[in-house]
């Protein structure tokens, strides 16, 4: 841990404090291959910068943070530290975490004692080098307080001056303002940067891991797009912008601009649709039909197009899983997706202007373009005795997509194969019948299901 | 491997499916049924057998399914009385506002109540009833169980009926639903998986008061009844190790067994009932539950229930006037009055004989039960001491460490289930020929009974220690006393004071057959409240017999409320981990 007083100066001028080389990372899952959440990323942090990755939901930029602060090994890989092999834990890291971290049993104080106890000071020292950083942080006078009775915004200033007061080389911060409210968030990042920024700082360098592009326009000099499934580095942008920084600066909002392009140019290519013969199996995104309707009104109810990032803050939607839903309205060729835009197909504006039957038959229409449900549908046909088995379907997909989580991609199935009464699904004894919507048939069902 | 045994056995069973004969699995099914019905045959042969003197036990192999079926029919069948106990009772509580005032105070002594200070009167009491058949004692044994088993499943029960949300009453409310209506599709179904989660937990700590009852013998009177934990007792008197170790593993078995077939296919069917959205953590499954739905025989059973309840028939709705409907709630509160009034006669009736027995008792008795009722707790506290130090550094080796939990879980849900008193009479004579006099060795015997409760508690609070924290503590380089001191100790706070009280309760229970114990044909005893109440038992002295158990209640409630209430309270509110 860095004495505090001295940052750590072993370190060549120039060279990277810390970096990765070619660093995998997988995680065992129960059903199917392992999930493969990093691909050979390369990254370095050196000194005096900020660094941020920035990316959706499961790009593994958490994972990458782990790996960095030496809390993770890499299923493959190197970590360094000045330049030598990482064993074990980072000494020059503090991480900031995103649920605050704090141990409830233990006031203010306390809580930023205990690691500067842990860090080997003595109970004098250490209790004048806590109080010294919670004053830093603006919370004098909370001391004695407990976590419970703060609030959001203060527990993470606890979590900051915990971390500041060991002076570390390296600041980590875990998507630190996620769960705190907007408003303190923007008073919290300009504190981060005034403390990093003053004379007497102590702390080199800070990584942050993001998914809010005006938070890492507002503090980062290097800004690391990743892509997901698997994590990849697609893109390193250098944020020149001098500090202190405007949100509301044409330059800030310019490249906050270019970073929706480069992020929708990575999630949703322009590549144009091959016309499919629909022989291939694609794995279905893990959407329902209700998402894909819903997306669909609302486009209709907006001219027929919108913006992605609009949708998302419109909606409320998670980034991440909004992009799901429209890439499953674009596998049915329901919508468009040029550049950021999401565009009604002519397809999908017949499907929004129909009735609830006729929904039914076009989303009938539309999954019977998609292999599996054709190989399925077939399957029943020519079955003895009309039925097919969860399993079947089950090793068709495996076959087809050994790679992807097989029990997903099941549930997708039957969801989207029931709203388009394309078959009956009989939970309990799994198994797939013709669908058939006569008066005893459905009292059967109704009782199979019951 | 993992896809190509279902892809094989599906394929394999659809086979057999497409044969309009029945499958093998409904043989099965058949034979399990006949089963039943000899077991139930020869358990009803053995209640209505004379009373012998004394019990024989067969201690060869060949008998052992005998007495474990014995056994496993007194459990069962306290269970079914504990269910509908818990219905009717729970249902009561919930329903009547002024009877709930009463009836649950009542309900939460009784939890906290040592049931075993009643089995000698009890078994006295039933036993002169019933001088002739075996009757008698097998009631009271099955009524033991059941005050065992009872409390939680009621508490349970009584909770999820409070605790129904409002829109699904108001559904029962706007469409009319009868009461029977109402509890047969709103609240019944809403209950279940408390009431499944309890019925397990409320299984396990009948095997405790099983073996206790099965094994009981106070003085020169053997009130043991053929059983698994007689069995044992005799096997450890005639120093039969190999019988010991058969019983044991019988009764490991009878636990797995009906895991497996009882308990985890119960589980899996009431996950449907599951109300919140998001499933209960890992999903259970049951391989057993798959195979049987793949019987013939009991889909058709299904079927033909289906048709028979009429479920598919339209409902006849009378049209009941306004005024009968208003008439039927205040049927209901007469008769809830009418009972709770007989409640309370009965208590000041059996209260009032209860205080023409107690003056009987001498100041100086008095005296001497106190003083053995502070050096009963003194014992019971320090089992629980004792338990606490070794249970928690290896509880929370094997919480926190996901692969340990992993596989050692089917090892502690059957130590969780196996009743330890079944080694109360090997641990006697250990104890014995070790020289070991019974003030220690009792203690010993109340640690053996109640360090898992503990031990449990222990690991379920080192798994649910909070990943972030964790990690935090591990960051920022906390050393390995600092973790434990800063971190898992106050986590687990809360469990370990459940574990307290539930292992306290268990030792003063334990506290009737440690510190009077039957070695030899000899009963030894020392000084202590549960020697007490076994020594009054076995002189017939009523007068003592119920100012100890008066006392013993009183100590246990008062402990409660002053210690264990406000180690709670420290629990919620200082080391909540709940944000």
């Amino acid at each position: 841990m860095s004495i505090p007083g001295q940052i750590n100066a072993s370190a060549q001028p120039g060279s990277p404090l810390c970096e990765v080389q070619h660093v995998s990372q997988e995680f065992p899952q129960p059903h199917g291959q392992p999930l493969r959440v990093l691909e050979s990323i390369d990254l370095q942090i050196r000194a005096n910068e900020v660094v941020a990755l920035l990316g959706p939901s499961g790009c593994g930029k958490s994972t990458l943070l782990r790996i960095l602060a030496g809390l993770l090994v890499p299923t493959r890989g190197e970590v360094l530290y000045h330049g030598k092999r990482l064993e074990g834990l980072n000494p020059g890291v503090a991480i900031v975490f995103q649920s605050f971290a704090l141990y409830p049993w233990m006031t203010v104080m306390e809580n930023v004692e205990a690691v500067l106890n842990a860090a080997g000071l003595s109970r004098g020292e250490a209790g004048a080098q806590a109080a010294q950083a919670i004053r830093t942080v603006g919370l004098a006078g909370f001391e004695e307080a407990y976590p419970r009775e703060l609030s959001g915004g203060m527990k993470q200033r606890v979590g900051m001056a915990r971390a500041f007061s060991l002076n570390p080389e390296m600041l980590f911060m875990d998507e630190p303002f996620s769960q705190v409210d907007a408003l303190t968030a923007e008073s919290l990042r300009a504190e981060v940067i005034d403390i990093w920024t003053s004379k007497d700082k102590k702390t080199s360098s800070i990584l942050i891991v993001s998914h809010d592009i005006k938070e890492v326009v507002y503090m980062a000099d290097r800004i690391v797009v990743m892509g997901a499934h698997p994590g990849v580095v697609k893109k390193i942008v250098e944020n020149t912008l001098p500090r202190p920084r405007d949100y509301r600066s044409p330059a800030l909002l310019q490249l906050v601009d270019q970073l929706h392009d480069i992020i929708t140019g990575i999630e949703m290519p322009d590549i144009p649709a091959a016309v499919p013969e629909a022989v291939a199996i694609e794995p279905l995104p893990h959407v329902g039909p209700g998402e894909i309707l819903g997306l669909l009104e609302y486009l209709d109810a907006r001219g027929g197009q919108e913006e992605v990032f609009r949708i998302a803050s419109d909606t409320q939607r998670e980034f991440g899983t909004l992009i799901s839903v429209v890439n499953a309205a674009e596998m049915l060729d329901l919508v468009e997706t040029p550049k950021r835009l999401v565009r009604l197909a002519p397809e999908g504006i017949r499907m929004v202007r129909a009735q609830i039957a006729d929904r039914k038959v076009l989303w009938r229409q539309r999954i019977l373009t998609l292999g599996l449900f054709q190989q399925v549908v077939r399957a029943i046909e020519r079955s003895p005795d009309g039925e097919v088995t969860k399993e079947f379907v089950l090793e068709n997909i495996v076959l087809a997509m050994p790679l992807e989580n097989y029990e997903a991609i099941f549930e997708t199935f039957v969801k989207w194969g029931r709203f388009a009464d394309l078959f009956d699904y009989d939970e309990e004894r799994e198994v797939f019948r013709a669908f058939s919507g006569s008066e005893g048939e459905i009292r059967q069902r109704q009782s199979g299901t019951g | 491997m993992n896809r190509l045994v279902p892809a094989i056995w599906g394929k394999a069973t659809a086979a057999l499916r497409r044969s309009p004969q029945f499958s093998w699995v409904d043989a099965v099914v058949l034979l399990a049924l006949m089963a039943v019905v000899y077991g139930i045959g020869r358990t009803a042969q053995q209640w209505t057998g004379a009373l012998r003197p004394s019990v024989e036990i067969d201690l060869s192999a060949r008998a052992l399914p005998k007495y474990t079926l014995l056994s496993l029919s007194r459990g069962l069948a306290a269970y079914v009385l504990s269910l509908l106990f818990s219905l009717g009772y729970g249902y009561w509580a919930a329903k009547d506002r002024v009877a709930e005032r009463v009836l649950i105070p009542i309900l939460d002594i009784l939890q906290s109540i040592p049931v075993l200070g009643f089995l000698p009167g009890v078994v006295l009491a039933l036993v002169a009833a019933f001088p002739r058949s075996n009757i008698g004692l097998e009631l009271a044994s099955i009524l033991l169980i059941f005050t065992g088993q009872a409390w939680n499943m009621t508490f349970s029960f009584y909770h999820s009926l409070r605790s129904i949300p409002l829109d699904q009453q108001e559904v029962a409310t706007v469409y009319r639903f009868t009461p029977w209506e109402r509890f047969r599709w709103v609240e019944l179904p809403f209950s279940t998986i408390g009431l499944v989660w309890n019925s397990m937990m409320s299984m396990a700590g009948g095997w405790f008061f099983l073996m206790i009852s099965e094994a009981f013998v106070l003085g020169d009177k053997d009130f043991r009844l053929p059983g698994l934990g007689s069995y044992m007792s005799v096997a450890v008197a005639r120093g039969d190790t190999g019988a010991m170790i058969r019983a044991i593993l019988a009764m490991a078995t009878m636990i797995v067994v009906l895991d497996q077939l009882l308990w985890r296919p119960v589980v899996v069917w009431a996950e449907k009932f599951r109300v919140e959205e998001g499933s209960a953590g890992e999903a259970q499954s049951s391989w057993f539950y798959s195979w049987l739905k793949r019987s013939q025989l009991i889909e058709s059973l299904q079927e033909r229930l289906k048709h028979f309840s009429g479920a598919n028939q339209p409902r006849e709705r009378s049209e009941v006037s306004l005024r009968q409907r208003a008439s039927r709630p205040r049927r209901g509160k007469l008769v809830s009055t009418f009972l709770l009034v007989a409640m309370l006669l009965g208590g000041i009736f059996g209260g009032y004989h209860l205080l023409l027995l107690l003056r009987l008792v001498s100041g100086a008795q008095w005296r001497g039960t106190l003083l053995s009722a502070l050096l009963t707790l003194g014992r019971v506290l320090l089992a629980t001491a004792l338990g606490t130090v070794w249970t928690v550094p290896v509880g929370l080796t094997i919480g926190l460490s996901t692969r340990l939990s992993r596989i050692l879980q089917p090892v502690i849900q059957l130590l969780a289930s196996f009743p330890a008193p079944m080694l109360f009479p090997a641990a006697t004579a250990i104890l014995a020929s070790a020289g070991v006099s019974l003030g220690w060795g009792s203690v010993v015997l109340m640690l053996l009974g109640t360090q898992w409760y503990v031990l449990f508690n222990v690991i379920a609070g080192a798994t649910a220690v909070p990943a972030d924290l964790r990690e935090a503590a591990i960051s920022y380089h906390f050393g390995r006393s600092e973790r434990f001191w800063k971190l898992y100790l106050p986590a687990i706070f809360p469990y370990l004071v459940t574990g307290w009280v539930t292992a306290a309760g268990g030792a003063w229970n334990a506290s009737i057959v440690s510190e009077y114990v039957t070695f030899k044909g000899e009963a030894l005893a020392t000084w202590g409240l549960g020697a007490q109440i076994s020594e009054a038992a076995a002189a017939a002295n009523f007068p003592l017999l119920s100012a100890s158990v008066v006392v013993m209640s009183a100590v246990v409630v008062v402990f409660n409320r002053l210690v264990w209430k406000r180690l709670n309270v420290l629990a919620e509110t200082k080391f909540s981990l709940s944000k």
